[in-house]
């Protein structure tokens, strides 16, 4: 298991158009994903899931990988945190 | 987990060939219904890359004639975002919808919508949703056009678009095959 942690310096926090980015580039690995803020989790995969959440600019998530290309897909997840949120 | 319980009632469904409790539809089922009176537009053709890529799902796009936005089916609201100017559905078909009214209207704070319904909330087609101010989002500089989309096209054989030019909020937009055995 590999897990990265990012704070959101977006303003908007994760709206529509930045989760569905997110989710479509979690989606390209066979791990499982999961995104956590807090008590609460979701599914990495599933947009609606995480809009559910509605993460907010100055918080903290962290996305656990787990499976055969963990490693891949957490530094894909950093990448897109750091250019995009 | 707890959306085991959940999973395991889609798969009985999906053996079982639909229905799910959601009586007298036949058919009707697989079907979303326009959520607005308006032009047809394809996905392709909205301006933001994210609706226009398919991104966040597959589907089509409806340039409104008036402010009333109506469930497309029998579901349950999953959220509202603080903007008010989307919102997603879950189907009693399964499928994960997203109604995003405008485009990037995220920045007007939620001005011009005014939300009917709440989080966790059963729907049924023809339902209120929310309702907007065209005339405010077009003076902020906005566009209006509207993307419906499946978030979970992929749990789905085919997702497909009317071809019609122009639509009545409650006429059929978008037709769902199931697929026959879960391949994931």
């Amino acid at each position: 298991m590999k897990e990265i942690s990012y704070v959101i310096k977006d303003p908007l926090g994760i709206h529509a158009r930045t989760a569905g980015l997110l989710i479509k580039e979690m989606q390209k690995f066979s791990s499982v994903l999961t995104i956590f803020r807090g008590n609460d989790s979701c599914d990495g995969k599933r947009l609606l899931a995480l809009m559910k959440m509605r993460v907010k600019t100055g918080e903290t998530i962290v996305i656990k990988a787990e499976g055969l290309d963990e490693d891949a897909a957490v530094k894909a997840a950093a990448d897109f945190l750091a250019a995009n949120l | 987990m707890a959306d085991g319980k959940k999973l395991f009632s889609r798969l009985v469904d999906l053996l079982s060939g639909g229905g799910g409790g959601s009586k007298g539809c036949g058919n009707a089922d697989n079907i979303l219904a326009s959520p607005l009176t308006g032009k047809i537009v394809p996905l392709q053709s909205v301006k933001d890359e994210a609706f226009s890529s398919g991104v966040l799902g597959v589907g089509i796009a409806v340039e409104p004639e008036n402010g009333v936005l109506k469930a497309p089916c029998n579901g349950t609201v999953d959220s509202i975002p603080e903007g008010k100017h989307a919102v997603t559905l879950i189907a009693d078909n399964g499928a994960e919808l997203l109604i995003h009214i405008g485009m990037d209207t995220v920045g007007l704070n939620g001005a011009p919508f005014t939300v009917k319904v709440k989080d966790g909330q059963k729907v049924k087609k023809g339902d209120t949703l929310i309702e907007f101010d065209i005339e405010a989002i077009k003076s902020a500089g906005l566009e209006t056009v509207t993307p419906i989309v499946v978030a979970n096209a992929d749990d789905f054989a085919e997702v497909a678009a009317t071809d019609a030019e122009h639509i009545e909020a409650g006429d059929a937009l978008l037709t769902l095959k199931k697929k026959v055995w879960r391949t994931k």
